[in-house]
């Protein structure tokens, strides 16, 4: 079994081509074309190890950390990341009301504003230990709440009850 | 009405829309004058998508008109707003799942692919079946019949109750959660019902209790004002022989209704908990994907008594502690009005307090029964995994683990604690200032005016007035049980109104299976984001031994899940000797089919009945045939308890490879029509394996036979091959024609060759 390539810091280049395909340089000479990005862990580590897939799903490298790249790099990566995960973060809930066991939730979102359901209301809403919370509505979107805490008074009690 | 080309366009108010056009929405007035003014001469638009994400990932306003000869992609990002595919120049049309949304991407001949429509998984199986229309027009297909294929696609997602929005097994099925009674006590009821005759007597029985406990605050007073001052010794006995008399009555009676309360109680929770646990073996594994094991025991175990101590509060306590309330209020306006109204004053708080203290506690009851459902869930998952625990030294960790959700709950149980420690203190002590106005005012009134009260009546109106405050709190912390039973209620109905699996066959028997399987135009996805099988189309002859290979994950599994109707939200058909498996009574085409998994699941019961599980009517000799036919019997003979051997959750106490014999002697038993080996030999060594070979060899003779594998032992009893790869059918033939194409078959067929060279050549030196 080969040995996993790291890209760290400065060692690779990185580049945007079209959609969301790289292009990356290692400092050693190899070249890894039209590979994708992919968070290796979406929920706890959005910024580290995300893994670059060629086009039959293969990896070909792992960055272990967006953050220490330089800063050409980074953008590069993080546009594509952009454009692959897309999980609104919930600003606001404007409202929030049951019925029938399904919750309908209308939010204000960093990408404006949506109204969706969530069918069960006790495993589509997750609390995660660092107060994040994670919503899977009833068509699979998924939707991030960044900190509770730091939610408006109003939103927080039309939503406390169901977390 | 507006012409255009041959189209007819009716004016709605909301744009131009053809009469008979299909849409997920009304398509937004802009898109839809938009799309009427490009559309050329005889061109009929067909369906349409309404989008909510623009190209930028925003949400917004875009749009899919889909006509015979072009798609229109309508979004603020496209040059004009609008880009325009003609279906004869698409070279590939595809969905491009991504996490949260997807794009549809376009290549037309000679360019570069091109993302022209962003979504959300809202519309996503509506674009997947667009992207087909597209290429499939653009290789010649007929305009009607793939539109047909997308008008299904439509169809099914119209499967949704207009009431509630639910989604039904199939279109026009009726909706459990509307259709069923609304109310929670008309819900319960039924379970209430079978105990009437019971719970009558012991109303009956409370009321006497009632009446008799109404009776010593009276004779007090006759005490107190007649029989003490004249020293009438006579009264005197007579008066406590008689009340002696009453008590004895009145707990006897009491006793004796305790004991039928407890008898109905107990067969209340017995039927709700039968009724979960059966309704719960038919619900879909979507079910189960989504809902822990430990929630469902739960609501079987702790809901259930929430809800009966509930449901006896409702239909014994309150009409005891109503019918008390009144008496006594009638018994104390008879004695003095004036005390009676100063008694009723701290009413109007503990009602307000009772009202504002249920909005409190109704959100703090939910968050306890999530946390204890999440505890529940850890005792389930790791409590069967403790050898894995100690193999790797987790006991410190799964403890710990263990100790914060029980932590969490404790946080919970204690906001819980507070709030419903604090207000029946508070009503204790309004209820008390209400005794304390009796005793200033009537105190008062004794010393001034004798005549008017005497010392005995003010004695037996303190009584009545303290019993009257024991309905009144009854009632004011009905509410607390109430919201704390309505979560639980909530809870069962989650699982009793579920949507079982859908048997729209039912009764629609199966009497024969020839074996004949099909799949046409099979999409299907466990969740939005990956497609787990894409356009499978497959024809399996009767008497068919196939075998279907592929790397992990490729789909072998999820293909012989939706032949056994595990999961039915998939697209396209399956048909088993030509009718559709979703129009065959479940029950008994289940029947008709013997799956053998990789993991075989044995049961806590003996040999012989978890072989039996699959033919609870067999006879012992035929379990026994059924073992020898799977080369088990031999192992169960050298058991020391033979059949009767108990078995563990896991099958503990036998091999994999022996677990799998029983598991294969199940399927025996059953005698199907059509079999499915799921890896049945893939955590087994050679020896054993070719015992089970041989056990299989037997069984599958005239059957149509599935068989997920990847030994070439296995594969070379197959006729018939399938190559499944990254969730579609990329080979499909015999051994020889596959391995003359060197494709993806040849390639697996060398690995595994070479593997099971290295593997045969450890074994020959007892290398391990």
């Amino acid at each position: 079994m080969s040995e996993r390539t790291y890209i760290e810091y400065d060692n690779a280049r990185i580049t945007r081509l079209d959609g969301l395909a790289l292009r990356v340089e290692m400092y050693d000479g190899r070249v890894f074309e039209n590979v994708e990005a992919r968070r290796l862990f979406p929920i706890t580590g959005a910024s580290r190890y995300i893994t670059l897939l060629d086009e039959d799903g293969v990896e070909q490298a792992v960055i272990r950390n967006l953050k220490n790249l330089e800063p050409d790099s980074r953008k590069a990566v993080e546009e594509t990341l952009a454009q692959y995960y897309l999980v609104p973060k919930i600003t606001r809930v404007l409202a929030c009301t049951e019925k029938y066991g399904k919750l309908t939730l209308k939010v204000e979102t960093d990408i404006g504003e949506h109204r969706f359901e969530i069918k069960h209301v006790n495993t589509d809403i997750k609390v995660l230990f660092d107060g994040r919370v994670f919503i899977t509505d009833s068509s699979d979107n998924r939707y991030e709440i960044p900190g509770l805490r730091k939610l408006d008074k109003k939103s927080l009690a039309l939503l406390s009850p169901y977390l | 009405m507006i012409t255009a080309g041959n189209t007819v366009f009716r004016t709605r108010g909301f744009g131009m829309i053809p009469e008979d056009i299909l849409s997920t929405a009304p398509l937004p007035e802009r898109f839809a004058s938009q799309a009427a003014a490009m559309l050329l001469e005889g061109e009929t638009p067909l369906f349409t998508i309404v989008g909510d994400l623009d190209l930028k990932g925003r949400y917004n306003e875009s749009a899919l008109v889909v006509t015979d000869r072009r798609t229109l992609a309508f979004d603020q990002y496209h040059a004009g707003g609008v880009y325009v595919a003609e279906h004869a120049q698409v070279d590939k049309a595809f969905v491009k799942r991504m996490y949260g949304n997807a794009v549809l991407r376009v290549a037309l001949r000679g360019e570069a692919p091109r993302d022209i429509f962003r979504f959300t998984y809202s519309v996503a199986s509506l674009c997947d079946a667009a992207a087909l229309f597209a290429e499939n027009i653009a290789g010649g297909g007929d305009v009607r019949q793939e539109f047909d294929i997308v008008k299904a696609t439509f169809d099914k997602k119209k499967s949704f109750c207009p009431k509630c929005g639910r989604a039904l097994g199939q279109q026009g099925a009726a909706c459990i959660s509307c259709t069923s009674k609304s109310t929670l006590v008309r819900k319960f009821a039924k379970y209430v019902r079978p105990q009437l005759k019971l719970m009558v007597l012991c109303l009956a029985l409370s009321l006497v209790t009632t009446a008799m406990a109404l009776a010593p605050p009276y004779v007090t007073k006759t005490l107190v004002d007649t029989v003490i001052p004249n020293k009438d010794l006579n009264a005197l006995l007579m008066l406590v022989a008689i009340l002696l008399s009453v008590y004895i009555v009145q707990y006897t009676i009491g006793a004796v209704r305790g004991y039928f309360m407890r008898i109905a109680g107990d067969r209340i929770v017995a039927g709700l908990r039968n009724d979960i646990y059966e309704k719960a073996q038919y619900l879909p594994l979507s079910f189960y994907d989504k809902t822990s094991t430990g929630s469902v025991i739960s609501r079987v175990s702790g809901d259930t008594s929430t809800l009966q101590a509930f449901m006896l509060r409702i239909t014994q306590e309150a009409i005891i502690q109503f019918f008390l309330m009144i008496g006594i209020i009638v018994i104390m306006f008879l004695m003095n009005w004036k005390l009676t109204l100063l008694s009723l004053t701290p009413i109007p708080l503990v009602v307000l307090g009772a009202r504002y203290f249920g909005k409190r506690i109704a959100p703090v009851y939910r968050k306890i029964w999530r946390r204890w459902a999440a505890v529940s869930s850890i005792l389930t998952d790791t409590l069967p995994g403790v050898r894995v625990i100690k193999s790797f030294t987790g006991e410190q960790r799964s403890a710990e683990k263990f100790e914060s959700y029980n932590n969490e709950w404790l946080i919970e149980d204690r906001k819980a604690a507070k709030l419903s420690n604090i207000f029946p203190s508070a009503v204790t002590f309004f209820v008390t200032c209400g005794s304390l106005l009796i005793w200033g005012f009537g105190g008062k009134w004794v010393i001034q005016s004798p005549q008017n009260i005497s010392v005995g009546m003010l004695v037996s109106f303190i009584s009545y007035a303290a019993m009257f405050y024991g309905p009144v709190n009854f009632f004011a912390t009905l509410n607390d049980t109430y919201q704390n039973s309505l979560t639980s209620a909530q809870r069962i109905l989650d699982v009793i109104d579920a949507e079982p699996e859908a048997d729209f066959g039912k009764g629609n028997l199966v009497k024969k299976v020839k074996g004949k399987i099909e799949f046409r135009n099979v999409n299907f996805s466990f969740d939005r984001i990956k497609k787990a099988l894409t356009n499978i189309n497959l024809v399996i002859e009767p008497g068919d031994i196939v075998g279907i290979v592929g790397t992990t994950g490729s789909g072998k599994s999820t293909l012989v899940n939706l032949i056994m109707r595990f999961y039915d939200a998939y697209e396209g058909e399956i048909l088993v000797d030509g009718v559709n498996i979703k129009e065959l009574d479940l029950e008994s085409y289940r029947s008709k089919i013997g799956y053998v998994q990789q993991e075989p699941i044995m049961f806590k019961d003996t040999v012989f009945r978890n072989i039996a599980f699959s033919l609870p009517d067999a006879d012992v000799e035929q379990v026994i045939h059924a073992a020898d036919v799977a080369n088990a019997h031999s192992f169960i003979a050298r058991l020391p308890d033979g059949y009767d051997t108990m078995l563990g959750e896991r099958g503990v106490g036998l091999s994999g490879g022996e677990r799998q014999r029983l598991s294969i002697a199940r399927a025996v038993l059953k005698n199907p029509s059509l079999l499915i080996f799921d890896e049945a030999t893939a955590a087994v060594d050679s020896e054993t394996e070719h015992l089970i070979q041989q056990a299989i060899e037997r069984l599958i003779s005239g059957r149509t036979t599935l068989m997920i594998a990847h030994r070439l032992s296995t594969l070379r009893k197959a006729n018939k091959i399938v190559v499944v790869d990254k969730g579609e059918i990329v080979e499909f033939g015999s051994h020889d024609e596959l391995m003359a194409l060197k494709g993806k078959y040849f390639k697996l067929i060398e690995i595994q060759s070479m593997s099971e060279k290295i593997r045969a050549g450890k074994e020959a030196e007892r290398f391990e």
